[in-house]
């Protein structure tokens, strides 16, 4: 069902049947022009195949890996043509030479569009693609004395002799297909391309297992513009001709979201699968069928039809059905792999750098978490009014209330889900409340969520090495899962008794095993403070047990712990202090036995004259 | 001083056109999170269709949207169940590649019917103008303005003041609620989305005495109708109107003051500045997204 070729699956031996058909399928396009040279219609049309791969591919880093859709994807190959045909006529020197300054142009546009995803998400960034396209086509239209207007410009022959054709153009072009998949491949395979993955499946959950969302997705945006912008500037050379409308056209993109489509979202050939297919579907209907609009009308419908009939692209659609003819039936192959709970003595043996943060804290004698007089409201509804409280280094804090009185609120302000309207936090005497999620992250605080949110169709193991301790350019370019982590990921896996699960994907879990391994990935960020929201909740009461001894032996080995938690005969037993909220903020604070009897917490818990602990039990929802 | 005063209320007369021609996109926005996209190629497809009668009948254009909405209503409703309701699960983005789908289907099929040729529905008082001291305001402007307001009107009335208004903004501010009280939320969001399709219709016929209209022309809209709702906030319907009047008198201030080569693209800054520097716009509600969905 995954449609990723992640980077755990098994390695696979060089000398498949697939990588055969690749090679041949190479062979015969390299061979092709050598072969025919005076073919030059179909020579054109397959050039036409490169460019639009070179930039289906390149989308795919943005919006299959990234999951955010670009409908301006066009404008960098518009600025490598243009910067090419700008250069070409005052800078005498070979188009290979200036193709790439193209790719310059566009990765420095790249970087300004990607800022602009910083702080926006899903439908506002394809609205800024849009955008951001018209204005580049606006731009090259109303600056006749930079850009030559609507009269666009006309390029100096290619400097070498008319008998070798197009065939530099071919072959270069050719290469930066090969290149720029090469690239995606590579991409997916590294701590950086899981990152991407990890923000198109749940954006908030990536950061706040510190995956610094902002840098990724910039670097997302230059890594898929940046070859466009090369080929851009060959296929100026190519066309001999550019203008602004054609170089900028909104259509160009559509063909490449139907090419990626076609192919397959997200997977490292499909772009270029779907460039085979594309170009020759409008050869045909510009071609065959010459009447007005009959293209636009055959292209909008196909492309409604693959978003409708074949979400998934063909690649991953075909593979599916041959997973499903080598399984029989279709049967659950991870049945058999469930193995009972092991009780795993696991030391949560920190790195140096963790270390040396706990010993400060000791040293300081202050409260892990300090939270003081935070508001947070929505519209006309104060959800948090005013909470403070405070938690004590390697304590057991519960953190009750009725439902509606702001604990989950709370903790998105902790972890920096949301940003408080007033108040501030600080973690180890440090104020975090202007972090991003990510730094808080970095300093030791990790948060599971009540409905749990691991990354669906990556697999556990990917879910558990996915979180990052601190943020390096160098990790960047490191294996998604290398052997450290790797093994640090398994012993955690077996800690919380699914260490055969590894290769399974996330969204096979049952509601349990993903709070557990929800809990196994936060303790890879090696966290110090741990926000727990809801372990108990929705769970099988046999797993209660389980995860309040999980919590327990972590706490012994000095994690500190705030839980928010219904299930009252858990928490009151589990946790050595617990706070009370109600309506918004901090009503009460004690051990458990003072808070069982406080006429506060029974008022705002039951009303009036309820004192048992069995009906308290009762009221959680 | 009078061309300011008069460019500012020839802008405040476009605004409040463009204020119904991005009505039914953030209708649509607001109710079900889609971008419709494809509005402004229904825009223009009513535009097309209102000349069609026009010269056909010669009945006035602003009278011809009796029949012009009805039509787009019953267009709208086939669209939603036949293709939207289909993708209602997947991304918002995805749902945007779908739309533009239909939009370049639509742009297609208007090809193939009415050739890529510009057309105009041109009424008696299509080249006439009032006459107000020294200001000049042209009656087709006036009167496409009023027409604009009155459908702006009764679409507010409509949403605050009927059960399926009522119906309409609960699915829209809480889809589960409403599903719980027993609101059917397929049939509410194929209404809405009927709607926003049938104020193209009136919509279209305003476009088609104004603007030179051709299946191409779609592109231009599709800035300036997004620009709006993304000034505006997207989804507010009174931003909307708001961003489209704001809209309108920088569009033809930079038209008599710089060029009107370039008033469009205030449009395109509009969109990159507003959702860098405060992605909800001026009414656009904080909405409660809550992390824990």
């Amino acid at each position: 069902m995954t449609a990723e070729s992640g980077p755990v699956a098994a390695r696979r031996p060089l000398l498949t049947l697939r990588n055969v058909l690749f090679a041949l399928a190479f062979a015969a396009l390299v061979a092709f022009p050598l072969l025919w040279p005076g073919d030059q219609y179909r020579q054109t049309v397959l050039i036409l195949i490169f460019v639009l791969g070179v930039m289906a591919t390149g989308w795919n880093v943005i919006a299959g890996f990234t999951g955010y859709v670009s409908l301006g994807q066009s404008a960098f190959l518009g600025l490598g043509a243009y910067t090419v045909g700008l250069l070409a006529h005052r800078v005498h020197v070979s188009p290979f030479l200036l193709a790439p300054l193209g790719g310059v142009v566009a990765a420095a546009m790249a970087v300004l569009l990607g800022a602009t995803i910083m702080r926006n998400r899903g439908h506002a960034y394809v609205i800024i693609t849009i955008a951001f396209l018209f204005l580049m086509q606006a731009i090259g239209l109303n600056a006749p004395g930079f850009t030559g207007g609507s009269n666009g410009v006309t390029l100096p022959l290619p400097p070498w002799p008319l008998a070798v054709g197009n065939m530099p153009f071919y072959y270069s072009l050719l290469a930066l297909m090969v290149l720029s998949t090469l690239m995606t491949w590579w991409i997916r395979r590294t701590k950086f391309g899981m990152g991407l993955v990890a923000i198109r499946e749940d954006e908030d959950k990536a950061a706040s297992i510190g995956v610094r969302a902002s840098v990724y997705k910039v670097l997302a945006t230059v890594a898929s513009g940046v070859l466009i912008g090369v080929a851009g500037g060959i296929y100026a050379y190519f066309l001999t001709f550019i203008d602004p409308r054609g170089m900028f056209d909104i259509l160009v993109s559509v063909q490449i979201v139907l090419a990626t489509l076609l192919g397959g979202l997200g997977t490292i050939w499909g772009p270029v699968l779907g460039a085979f297919l594309v170009v020759p579907m409008n050869e045909i209907t510009n071609g065959v069928v010459a009447a007005q609009g009959v293209h636009l009308f055959v292209f909008g419908l196909v492309l409604m039809a693959v978003v409708m009939f074949l979400p998934q692209g063909l690649i991953p659609t075909v593979r599916g059905w041959l997973d499903k003819r080598r399984e029989g039936h279709g049967a659950v192959a991870f049945e058999r792999r469930q193995s009972a709970p092991r009780a795993v003595e696991l030391t949560v043996a920190p790195g140096a750098e963790a270390t040396r943060r706990w010993a400060r804290g000791r040293e300081a004698g202050a409260p892990l978490l300090k939270v003081d007089g935070l508001v947070k409201r929505f519209g006309g509804i104060t959800a948090v009014d005013g909470c403070s409280f405070s938690v004590q280094q390697g304590s057991l804090t519960g953190l009750i209330g009725p439902n509606g009185s702001g604990k989950t609120t709370v903790f998105n302000l902790i972890s920096g889900m949301m940003r408080a309207d007033r108040g501030e936090i600080s973690f180890d005497g440090e104020r975090i409340d202007k972090l991003q999620p990510w730094d808080r992250a970095y300093l030791g605080l990790g948060r599971t969520f009540q409905s749990t949110r691991l990354f669906p169709r990556l697999t556990v193991m990917e879910n558990v090495v996915a979180p990052l301790k601190r943020f390096d350019w160098r990790l960047l370019p490191a294996d998604a899962v290398s052997g450290r982590e790797a093994r640090r990921a398994l012993e955690l896996l077996d800690f919380v008794g699914l260490a055969d699960f590894g290769p399974q994907p996330a969204w096979q879990l049952s509601f349990g095993q993903k709070k557990l391994v929800e809990l196994a990935q936060l303790l890879m960020l090696e966290p110090r403070l741990i926000l727990l929201d809801e372990p108990a909740g929705g769970i099988n009461p046999g797993l209660i047990e389980r995860i309040a001894d999980t919590i327990r032996a972590l706490n012994k080995q000095g994690l500190t712990f705030v839980i928010v938690e219904h299930n009252m005969p858990m928490v009151l037993e589990l946790c050595d202090a617990m706070l009370v909220m109600a309506g918004g903020r901090v009503i009460a604070e004690g051990t458990p036995d003072a808070i069982q009897s406080n006429p506060l917490v029974l008022d705002a818990y039951l009303g009036e004259d309820w004192s048992t602990e069995t009906e308290m039990e009762g009221a959680r929802s | 001083m009078t061309l300011l005063v008069q460019t500012i209320l020839l802008g405040l007369l476009i605004g409040g056109v463009y204020a119904l021609f991005a009505s039914g996109l953030t209708l649509v926005f607001g109710v079900m999170g889609i971008v419709n996209v494809a509005h402004p190629a229904f825009l223009v497809l009513a535009g097309l269709f209102t000349y069609e009668l026009w010269s056909r009948l010669g009945i006035d254009p602003l009278l011809l949207t009796l029949i012009t909405t009805p039509v787009m209503f019953a267009l709208g409703w086939l669209v939603y169940k036949g293709l939207v309701a289909r993708v209602r699960s997947s991304s918002a983005s995805m749902s945007v590649v779908l739309t533009f789908g239909l939009a370049i289907a639509l742009e297609g099929a208007m090809g193939m019917t009415w050739k890529n040729v510009f057309r105009s529905v041109t009424p008696v008082y299509f080249n006439q103008s009032f006459h107000v001291g020294a200001l000049v305001l042209p009656k087709a402007q006036v009167f496409g303005c009023a027409a604009s307001a009155v459908v702006l009107l009764l679409l507010y009335l409509l949403l605050k003041r009927t059960w399926i208004g009522r119906a309409i903004r609960s699915a829209s501010e809480n889809p589960e609620g409403a599903h719980l009280v027993g609101i059917d939320i397929g049939t509410v969001s194929a209404f809405t989305f009927a709607i926003g399709i049938a104020t193209a219709g009136v919509g279209g016929s305003i476009m088609s005495i104004l603007y030179p209209i051709f299946p191409a022309s779609q592109y231009v809209w599709i800035s300036r109708t997004l620009g709006i709702i993304v000034l505006g906030g997207m989804g507010s319907l009174p931003g909307a109107v708001l961003g489209a009047l704001i809209l309108g008198v920088a569009e033809t201030l930079t038209a008599t003051y710089i060029s009107t080569q370039w008033s469009v693209v205030v449009f395109y800054l509009v969109i990159l500045v507003v959702l860098l520097v405060k992605p909800e716009g001026l009414m656009g509600a904080r909405m409660r997204r809550d992390v824990v969905a």
